[in-house]
């Protein structure tokens, strides 16, 4: 009895005992500690990630829905009101006030166009034409513009989206959405390459309006107009803010999408 | 002892064994959480945008499949599969308010897919009330009718599509002519193939199609699709009509023949009294037309002649027959055409495109058996094209529609003829059989283009139509309504194409 009253008393730790379990302690909550921070560091840069993904497919269906409606209404609902149809489904820039094409890729004959291009794309349609909020009945067609702008023009690599009305008389669209505060940002961190185009085209074949659409560097010289543009193939590489916490390396998200213009253009 | 005493110590240890396992567990599970949310959003992300573009095509393949089943020629053309009233009768047009849907329930849908997906649009451009004052008639889809109903993948996932004309106040827009008239809510709009116009003079009736698609997880606005096409047929380009009958012959070619029956008072070539299919009169066309260059009067008037010398003087020696041949100029009616000549070759590919169109192309040799089979009613004018020679003598039935031989037609008065009559090729048309009193309405054309081996000519050659003396028949009518009737459509042309925000 007396004997295991005393080893209850004399029960605790050493100075031994207690350094090790603090040790082992120490270790295991050290190691439970990196990894929640690592896996914070991931879980931050994964929700930036993931809101760049985010905004590059909500980017990426705005641009694929504006190309499928992109010539709404064709000319043959032209009306008094130039503003209330549309031209044709992809406005250009040079000449497109005085009805002179370009080509979308070099070749003889056209000066090329600034737009349509690899990184810009104005499309001419009545997106909303029922819109309760306008003025007019019916609302007037909208000149789109896609066009990615790089550093020091903006801080970051960012596709920028506007839309203005198409102005009556002579109008040019590539002026009319280049103007102040026209174009706003829409999806940022945008980081393709020059080799890495956002927007390439597919056009239509005259000479055989029966086979497929070809790709317009593959056209002809005079099917490669923006009048012929059929197909626009969306590529959007888009970077999350924040690098990988292991590599460095920045994060990509890379959306690639098809919209097809069904609008006849002339 | 001993081994009350370890086990004291093991329950105290325990306790914080059980508190660093759970911290553990708690920070394991943490991580794990927030990974799986994090990959369910990007899931959701994906599905989200997989499901927008699922059901955009959806809505383009119902907008597809009425545009195709609006063509006659279609296999599963309305109308062959439709209730009999779903489409106006051929040669009248969609009145505004002729409301026509294309059903197309899933396993889980009402049969009536409006029930749970109503058509609000139509009311948005009609004005309100409109769809419940309309005269609607459904159709299932080809995707809920045998064969394709019995397949084990679902059909495309759209609800419904429907079919309806429109007008300027639904397009919410003044289309030509731009003369400040009063927007007309019951006046269709035309496609005169630059502009849409409300004048249906050479111009084509336009359709509005409308889809809706609804994807599975139909709670969310991304899943659920409204696409509107506006359509208008493309008439087929045939040789002008210009005449009851047309004869082709040039200066540098041959002269026409023409010889009409002999002994029969009543065979006449009317070019008069025309009238469209509401049975208003137009003006009067020519009763027998040359169709052809020629550079001089006399070469002119002398083919003009020969055609005029085959119009009998009967019964002898009385002209009376001769004014049979009625049309814009004085009988005999027998003038050159106005219309821009065709080469042969230009000709040629008017055969090839109506071969194309075709809804029906026979061997050469074909008899009037042959036509019998193919149910060519008023409701059901069909392009038929024979490929050599036809001969129907005998065959007693009617035909409605166009007709195109390429070779010799052996024509019979046995049978009335409805439509267009092209027989260009060889160009020559005969008879063996004496047949009834029946006639050709509508108009007809002879052209030779080829010679007897079968190639193209370097100018247009002369027709020929040459009947017994004794053949019976009371000749050609010159009818524009069954003219348009004929006229194949070889596909309906989208004119507009948008998404309607929803």
């Amino acid at each position: 009895m007396t004997r295991a009253i005393s080893t209850i008393r004399q029960e605790g730790f050493t100075l031994i005992e207690l350094l090790v379990a603090l040790g082992i302690f120490l270790v295991i909550t050290g190691a439970a500690f990196t990894l929640l921070g690592s896996s914070q560091q991931h879980y931050q840069v994964e929700t930036q990630v993931l809101s760049s993904f985010q905004e590059a497919r909500l980017g990426m269906d705005q641009i694929v829905r504006d190309v499928n409606d992109a010539g709404y209404p064709p000319p043959s609902f032209a009306g008094t009101d130039p503003t209330l149809f549309a031209s044709t489904p992809f406005a250009w820039s040079p000449g497109y006030l005085t009805n002179s094409s370009c080509n979308i890729v070099a070749s003889s004959g056209k000066p090329v166009c600034t737009t349509p291009g690899n990184f810009d794309l104005i499309i001419e349609t009545n997106p909303n034409p029922q819109d309760p909020a306008c003025a007019l009945t019916p609302c007037p067609v909208q000149w789109i513009r896609y066009q990615l702008q790089v550093p020091p023009q903006v801080q970051v690599p960012t596709l920028m989206r506007g839309m203005v009305p198409k102005t009556p008389g002579p109008g040019d669209p590539d002026a009319a959405t280049t103007a102040a505060s026209v174009l706003v940002p829409f999806v940022q961190n945008v980081v393709n390459s020059p080799a890495q185009p956002i927007f390439s085209y597919t056009c239509d074949t005259t000479s055989a309006p029966q086979s497929p659409p070809l790709p317009c560097p593959n056209a002809a010289a005079a099917d490669n107009s923006p009048a012929n543009i059929r197909d626009v193939i969306v590529n959007l590489i888009v970077a999350a803010p924040l690098p990988d916490p292991k590599t460095g390396q920045p994060r990509l998200v890379q959306l690639t999408g098809r919209g097809r213009r069904i609008n006849p253009s002339q | 002892m001993s081994a009350g005493r370890s086990m004291r110590k093991r329950r105290k240890e325990n306790g914080i064994a059980l508190l660093i396992s759970i911290f553990v567990l708690l920070l394991i599970s943490v991580v794990a959480i927030a990974l799986v949310v994090s990959s369910g959003t990007e899931t959701a992300i994906a599905g989200n945008y997989r499901s927008a573009t699922g059901v955009y095509y959806a809505a383009l393949s119902g907008l597809e499949e009425a545009r195709g089943r609006l063509l006659s020629k279609n296999p599963n053309s309305f109308l062959k599969t439709a209730p009999a009233n779903f489409l106006p009768p051929p040669g009248t047009r969609w009145d505004i308010g002729y409301v026509r849907y294309v059903l197309n329930p899933g396993p889980a849908d009402l049969a009536d897919t409006r029930t749970t997906y109503p058509d609000v649009e139509y009311d948005n451009e009609f004005g309100p009330g409109k769809l419940g004052a309309a005269n609607v008639v459904t159709t299932p889809s080809v995707w809920n009718v045998a064969p394709l109903n019995a397949l084990p993948v679902p059909g495309p996932l759209y609800k419904w599509v429907r079919i309806n004309a429109v007008s300027e106040v639904s397009l919410q827009r003044q289309v030509a002519p731009f003369d400040g008239h009063t927007p007309d809510p019951a006046k269709p709009i035309y496609y005169d193939g630059i502009r849409l116009t409300i004048d249906p003079t050479g111009a084509q009736e336009v359709l509005e199609i409308t889809s809706l698609a609804v994807l599975p997880n139909g709670s969310q606005n991304s899943s659920q699709k409204l696409v509107q096409y506006l359509v208008a047929p493309v008439p087929i380009t045939l040789p002008p009509f210009q005449a009851a009958l047309t004869l082709s012959g040039s200066q540098n070619g041959t002269d026409p023949f023409f010889q009409a029956p002999t002994t029969n008072a009543v065979y006449a070539v009317k070019g008069d009294g025309d009238q469209d299919c509401n049975g208003n009169p137009l003006p009067s066309k020519v009763a027998v037309g040359l169709y052809g260059p020629y550079q001089g009067v006399g070469n002119l008037n002398n083919a003009l002649n020969a055609i005029k010398g085959g119009i009998p003087s009967f019964p002898p020696p009385s002209t009376a027959a001769k004014s049979n041949y009625t049309g814009q100029g004085a009988w005999p009616d027998v003038e050159q055409l106005t219309a821009p000549f065709q080469t042969p070759s230009q000709l040629d590919s008017f055969v090839q495109t109506i071969v194309q169109n075709a809804d029906v192309i026979l061997p050469s040799g074909s008899t009037g058996s042959a036509l019998t089979p193919l149910g060519m009613s008023p409701t059901n004018p069909l392009t038929v094209v024979v490929n050599g020679n036809l001969d129907i003598s005998n065959w007693s039935s009617d035909g409605y529609g166009l007709l195109l031989v390429t070779g010799t037609f052996t024509y019979d008065p046995d049978t009335n003829w409805y439509g267009i009559v092209l027989v260009i090729g060889q160009g020559v048309v005969n008879n063996s059989q004496n047949g009834q009193n029946k006639q050709i309405n509508g108009a007809m054309f002879v052209a030779k283009t080829r010679d007897a081996s079968g190639n193209l000519l370097p100018d247009l050659g002369g027709a020929s139509v040459s009947f017994l003396p004794a053949m019976q028949g009371n000749g050609m009518r010159y009818n524009s309504c069954w003219i348009q009737k004929a006229q194949p459509t070889s596909s309906y042309q989208i004119l507009s194409f948008h998404e309607i925000s929803q």
